[in-house]
This record gives C-alpha cells, sequence and structure tokens, in this order.
C-alpha cells in the first residue's frame, strides 16, 4: 500500500530570498519522511539540497524541523503525518548553506572543546572478559584505536536547535557540549582533568547560560539528556566553589 | 576557546514565539520572561506613582479613590498572577538549577503553577472583597 504525501519544504540559497515549495509524493505507507524528501529530489528537483547517511538514526546527519518540531526524519514515520501537509525546514540556530543543509562547524568545534572521547565501561569488556581496545584488531588498526566514540549523543545537532539560549547567544557552548563535558567528568577521577572539565563548564558561555527551558531535553531522539546534564554540572561547580570557600 | 563564528540573523531569538512546538518547559520559560517584563514595567509605573506622595494629600487621596475602581483593582489581581508565576516558576528554576528535582521538573512546574492559580483565586477575592 501507498501513501500520497504532501511536502512543503523550505527553499533556500544564500543571497536569495527564502520560499517554501510544494512536492506531492508517492511513498509506501511504511515509509519515513526521509523516503519522501528522497522522493522529491528524485522525481521532482535534483536541485534539492538535504543531508543524509545511515537511515536509521545513528549517523543524525539527516536532522531537520517537521511541523516545527525538531526531528531525525529517518525514523519519522509519514503515516503520523496523514491528511496533513508536513512542513519541513532546516534546524534552527545554525547558518543554512542551502535549503536543508546547515552549517554545522560550530557546533562540531564545542563538541571537540570538551575531549569528548567516551568508552562505556561495558565496551572494555566481552561475556565478563576484559578486552583491550585493540584485541581483534592487525596493527594498522590498532593504530587508530581508540575509535571510540560511542555513546549515546549522535551529534545530530537537534538540541541545539531546539534551544532558546542558542537563539540568542550563538556563543553559548550549548547543551551537546556541556552534556559531553558532564560524561567526560563521570569517567575521569585524574583531579586535574576533573578540574579543567569543570573550569570549561563554569565558562561565562557555559552552564550558567542555561535558561532552563528543558527544550534540550525534549527534542533530543536519543535520551542523552542534556538539561539534566548542566544541572548536574551546576551541582557540582557549587559544591566545589563551597569546598574551595571553607579551605581558604 | 577560538570558535568558528556562524552568520546568522540577529532577530532569530523571535523564533521563541514559535508556540507550534512550545512544551511545558518552553511555556515556563516564556511565562517567566513575559511575567519578568511586566513586573519591571510595574516597578517603573509605582515609583512614579509615588512621587505623588510628594505633593501631599490633595494629590494622593483623589488618586487613591481612583485606584479603588474595579478596573485597577482587576489591574491588581493582573499583578498577583505576574508575582505568583515568576516567582514560583523561579524558585523551580532555582531548585532545578541546584539539582533538585530535575527529572521532576514537569511535575514541580503543574504543582506551583497549580498552587499559584488556588492562591490567585484567594487573592483575588480578597481584593475585591476586602
Amino acid at each position: 500500500m501507498s501513501l500520497n504525501v504532501t511536502l512543503k519544504i523550505l527553499r533556500s540559497r544564500p543571497h536569495q530570498a527564502q520560499r517554501y515549495e510544494t512536492f506531492n509524493v508517492n511513498v509506501p505507507d511504511a515509509a519515513n519522511v526521509l523516503d519522501a524528501i528522497e522522493q522529491a529530489w528524485a522525481q521532482h528537483d535534483r536541485d534539492l539540497m538535504f543531508r543524509h547517511a545511515c537511515h536509521h538514526a545513528s549517523c543524525g546527519t539527516c536532522a531537520v524541523r517537521i511541523n516545527g518540531a525538531e526531528k531525525l526524519p529517518c525514523i519519522a514515520p509519514v503515516r503520523e503525518y496523514i491528511g496533513l501537509e508536513i512542513k519541513i525546514e532546516p534546524l534552527k540556530n545554525f547558518p543554512i548553506v542551502g535549503d536543508l543543509v546547515v552549517d554545522v562547524a560550530s557546533f562540531f568545534q564545542k563538541q571537540e572543546a570538551s575531549d569528548f572521547t567516551i568508552t562505556r565501561p561495558t565496551e572494555n569488556e566481552l561475556d565478563g572478559r576484559p578486552i583491550a581496545h585493540t584485541d581483534g584488531l592487525d596493527s594498522e588498526s590498532a593504530a587508530i584505536v581508540p575509535f571510540n566514540r560511542f555513546e549515546n549523543c549522535i551529534e545530530c545537532g537537534i538540541c541545539l536547535s531546539a534551544c532558546p539560549t542558542m537563539a540568542a547567544d550563538h556563543k553559548f557552548f550549548g547543551p551537546a557540549a556541556l552534556a559531553a563535558v558532564k560524561r567526560q567528568l563521570d569517567k575521569t577521577t585524574d583531579a586535574n582533568e576533573r578540574a579543567k572539565l569543570l573550569q570549561l563548564a563554569d565558562d561565562e558561555q557555559g552552564v550558567w547560560r542555561c535558561h532552563s527551558a528543558w527544550e534540550c531535553t525534549e527534542a533530543c531522539p536519543q535520551n542523552v539528556f542534556p538539561a539534566e546534564s548542566i544541572m548536574a554540572l551546576r551541582q557540582e561547580i557549587t559544591a566545589q566553589r563551597f569546598k574551595n570557600f571553607f579551605r581558604r | 576557546m577560538n570558535l568558528y563564528r556562524p552568520e546568522l540573523s540577529r532577530f532569530r531569538f523571535l523564533r521563541w514565539f514559535d508556540f507550534r512546538t512550545w512544551r511545558l518547559g518552553m511555556l515556563a520559560y516564556i511565562l517567566n520572561r513575559v511575567t519578568a517584563l511586566g513586573l519591571v514595567l510595574y516597578l517603573y509605573i509605582h515609583l512614579v506613582v509615588l512621587t505623588m506622595l510628594a505633593a501631599g494629600p490633595k494629590s494622593w487621596d483623589p488618586f487613591v479613590a481612583i485606584v479603588r475602581s474595579p478596573f485597577f483593582l482587576a489591574l491588581d489581581v493582573i499583578l498577583l498572577a505576574g508575582l505568583l508565576i515568576h516567582g514560583l516558576n523561579g524558585l523551580r528554576v532555582a531548585l532545578t538549577g541546584f539539582g533538585c528535582g530535575v527529572r521532576a521538573q514537569k511535575p514541580l512546574f503543574v504543582a506551583l503553577m497549580l498552587f499559584a492559580a488556588i492562591a490567585l483565586l484567594i487573592g483575588a477575592i480578597k481584593i475585591f472583597t476586602g
């Protein structure tokens, strides 16, 4: 069985006025919105710019706004929008490259500031037996470990798009980077590393810039709970300040 | 940190008012800002009005008679609503900001706003009958 879907896509190019363009496409009833966008590209307009890779919510590349809400179109079923026009817009708070593609360079720079290389405890063992990251790898592959950026966050940028603080100040580190700092803090017991991470979170563009709208946690498709991480960082920073005060 | 600076519209904060996607946290966020602006405006009006005291009873007494009218009493109720919403929501933000009730921020907001509604009802009755 197939469905007729009406997509209303925000089209834009640098130095040109933005406009909405409507596409009618036919997709299987099990299709997701990304499939419909691909149909629009394949059948109607090869100039349509959009980004995607995995088609199963593990790369975070395709994030857009669907009817105003930040979503991954690769896991948004079109049948949820039966009878509705599906309005598709690029993420907010990022510069638009063209149509649905935004420039995420600043996002990744902020992520890197936390030295975010995470290893889950379970990745260090197999069937209860401790393993090294190089086990089973040839020397060439072993040289590039740890390639361990495995964490719930898929770096889709949805939390930055949903964040109202980000809309007012792009210098704010943003929910994803602060969640990465918290995760990194949980991972280490090294006092110097912890101090460095807390200092980063305590920056004027860090946790105190958040105004507790909780939109990042609401929008996150991977249950990273960035807002909760920001609050936990505040708690740690405050506790640290109290300790420092009484040590004087 | 030497960050890449994206070119973005200065007015993108206007997207705050895109109510299509407002969820409870965003509603609380907007309410806090709207009530804050209202309270700041009230503070300045209040200070201007107080200058009438310097002019003595001739100026003050007729003004007091005006503010006892139902219209001004309704404004008092709106002021009380602003104080309750902003104060109680601010309490929630402070609590969660220090790590208390983080996972319960939504029920906390609903409970505090219910409390605000009850307090406002009692306050409104007192204002109009007191």
